[in-house]
């Protein structure tokens, strides 16, 4: 086991004009024995960044080290990494339990130990029933586990899965997800998940590290990514529906300082908290965020609760009633977002709905670097 | 009731004349199979009756189509002059080698070709490679000739024409195995190099079995073209080394071409290449519709 430390890692594809910038100074830190997920869209560069990990791919600049030691320059043979695949990448002829082998025979451990190895890991994966078989007579869940189990053989410094769940039905991803959270509790090891699934990579890990664009946007716990994104870009990627947006210019009144949102005209209330940073920050043009589950339609308990709720009223344009909840797409003049209502709502087009919001969870961002101002 | 009785009927009228047109195509289909192994295996039915008729026999104005007397004694008439059987062996020697050679160099090529094509010269250097094949032979019978001669080794040789025939060898080989590798997943190589092989071990250990149904018919198909090779082994070859080809014909009485003795040493020379496309027939097949099926 290792910690994982990558400083100002670069990937460039290709040379002069045509050249891709495909990782951009990245800085990660990656404990030992946590476990972390790179999370990002298709062609943020965190493939690129996991085979710059493990060696299939070189690092353009920068460095990669598992504790004190340097591995950038190291064969992926020579870095002591496991991998499972995307494709699981079984040895179609090679039977299950020689598949699980493989990493040992290399590693001259003797046939005895090499089958010892195999059934315990086995065991571990519950695959003991496999053991014969060839890969392409498991279905696509069994041959996840395989690789697994290969990958988990041996005692690799760090423990890479790459996309392993994209190609598995919603009732088997349920079950991995379990399985791997255990084995990770299990194993203890420091493993790196990659992913474009936010809901795996915010069940499974300690820590999710999102990519967009070639770099690194935020590293931060569920919570953080959920409740403090560091940007547009995170507060749009995380949560489900996505976070609703509004171009807005900042008014004072009274000494009362408001986001009035573009063509809409209605204002967003502020905590004392965003107030200050607002005015810190200086410039009048923002970007608002607010996330639809921090909408909702006001109740007669919000209205007692008085100051920390602020409302504002807006006209439904479709109720989707997604059976524990329903998500109302509400408009106000030309600016739509969307509120998430409990599942008895009944708004129906048209209607005019009252919307409750904590002024606290107004995120705040400025609108050239897109940054969270709070 | 009537009606429907009627209506149903009508509906049995038709079902069974799509199945009468049916039936029709199959038939169609049958007569043109029969019609296509006449005109392919009877060319191979007379070379094996005439290996057994006598000599007089094969030179009769109205041929026969079955033997009026067997003469299986063709077959120890052909090995009479001893060196014969040698032929035999020349040209097993010559396509072996030829077919290992063709085979070790191919793989090699066609992994760089398929792995790392830019480095290696890219699509274009690949396909001017296949394009070797494709000129006429008799262009470069002659200079090729004169090429061998100077060599230490002659053009008498069995090197002379286990080198040569890669020419014709080596760009099929080198295309194919390209075809194979690039169907090879490149993902199971870089599981092997994470598993902790190194790239000539992952590469013996993992990727050469899974191209090597592939592999056997490039061999097969090596092999039987350098077994079968005539016009330059008649050119190149003659004294020290003799292929079986340029024996056959050697069968002649006088001006009398002894065609019993041709067929039946013939047919001694299919034995080889037809016991390995049986034996590997399994490989054969899945190895050309490997490149052909996945695209």
């Amino acid at each position: 086991m290792a910690d994982v430390t990558l400083t100002n890692v670069n990937k460039i594809y290709g040379e002069g004009p045509s050249a891709v910038h495909a990782v951009q100074d990245l800085n990660l830190k990656i404990d030992d024995g946590e476990f972390v997920a790179l999370l990002g869209p298709s062609g943020c560069g965190k493939t690129s960044t996991l085979r710059m990990i493990v060696g299939l791919e070189s690092i353009s600049s920068g460095s990669v080290h598992f504790d004190d030691r340097n591995v950038s320059a190291l064969e992926p043979q020579d870095r002591n990494v496991a991998m499972a695949f995307e494709t699981y990448a079984l040895y179609p002829n090679f039977t299950v339990e020689q598949n699980l082998a493989f990493p040992l025979e290399v590693r001259g451990f003797s046939a005895d130990e090499q089958k010892k190895r195999a059934q315990n890991v086995a065991e571990l994966l519950r695959i003991t029933d496999l053991l014969d078989a060839y890969p392409p007579a498991l279905s696509g869940g069994q041959q996840q586990r395989v690789s697994l189990g290969r990958a988990l053989i041996r005692e690799p410094d760090v423990f890479i899965l790459d996309e392993v769940m994209s190609h598995l039905d919603a009732h088997l991803k349920f079950q991995m997800l379990f399985d791997l959270k255990r084995l990770h509790r299990e194993l203890g090891r420091t493993m790196i998940y990659v992913t474009h699934d936010q809901v795996e990579a915010l069940a499974l890990s300690d820590r999710v590290a999102v990519m967009s664009n070639a770099r690194l946007q935020q590293v931060g716990d569920r919570n953080t990514l959920y409740n403090a994104p560091a940007n547009v870009f995170v507060a749009d990627f995380i949560g489900e529906p996505p976070t609703n947006f509004f171009q807005a210019q900042a008014v004072e009144s009274d000494g009362d300082l408001r986001l009035a949102v573009d063509d809409a005209k209605f204002t967003l209330h502020l905590s004392e908290k965003t107030r200050a940073a607002v005015k810190a920050h200086g410039g009048a043009r923002f970007i608002a965020g607010i996330r639809p589950q921090n909408l909702t339609p006001a109740t007669a308990s919000d209205a007692t609760s008085g100051q920390t709720t602020a409302t504002l009223s807006a006209k439904v344009s479709i109720n989707e009633y997604l059976g524990e909840r329903s998500i109302l797409t509400a408009h106000r003049g030309p600016v739509s977002f969307r509120a998430l209502a409990p599942p008895e709502t009944r708004s129906a087009p048209d209607e005019i709905v009252e919307l409750a919001y904590d002024p606290a969870n107004v995120m705040v961002f400025d609108p050239e670097t897109e940054d969270l101002v709070h | 009731m009537a009606v429907t009785t009627a209506n149903s009927e009508a509906q049995l009228q038709q079902t069974s004349t799509v199945a009468d047109r049916w039936r029709a195509v199959r038939y169609l289909f049958l007569a043109f199979m029969a019609l296509w192994l006449l005109f392919t295996l009877f060319p191979l039915y007379f070379m094996v009756i005439t290996a057994f008729k006598s000599a007089a026999e094969t030179n009769l104005t109205v041929p026969t189509f079955w033997p009026n007397e067997w003469f299986p004694q063709n077959f120890a008439g052909v090995f009479a002059e001893a060196t014969n059987f040698n032929a035999l062996v020349d040209s097993f020697i010559i396509a072996t080698a030829n077919t290992a050679l063709a085979l070790f160099l191919g793989s090699l090529a066609g992994y760089a070709f398929a792995r790392f094509p830019k480095q290696a010269g890219g699509e274009n250097l690949a396909f001017w490679i296949l394009s070797n094949r494709m000129f006429p032979p008799v262009a470069i019978l002659v200079p090729m000739f004169f090429l061998f001669d100077n060599t230490p080794w002659g053009t008498d040789s069995h090197l002379s024409l286990i080198i040569l025939y890669l020419v014709f060898n080596l760009p099929l080989a080198t295309w194919l195995m390209m075809v194979f590798f690039r169907d090879a997943p490149r993902e199971i190589e870089e599981a092997a190099y994470l598993d902790g092989w190194t790239p000539m071990k992952a590469f013996v250990r993992v990727t050469l079995p899974l191209v090597l149904p592939g592999m056997i018919s490039v061999a097969m198909l090596c092999w039987i073209f350098a077994w079968n090779e005539y016009l330059f082994a008649n050119l190149f070859v003659g004294t020290d080394v003799r292929t079986y080809t340029i024996v056959i014909p050697t069968f002649t009485h006088g001006s009398q071409t002894l065609w019993n003795l041709q067929m039946a040493f013939s047919l001694i020379a299919m034995i080889p290449p037809v016991t390995m496309f049986i034996l590997l027939r399994r490989y054969m097949v899945r190895g050309l519709s490997l490149g052909v099926v996945k695209g």
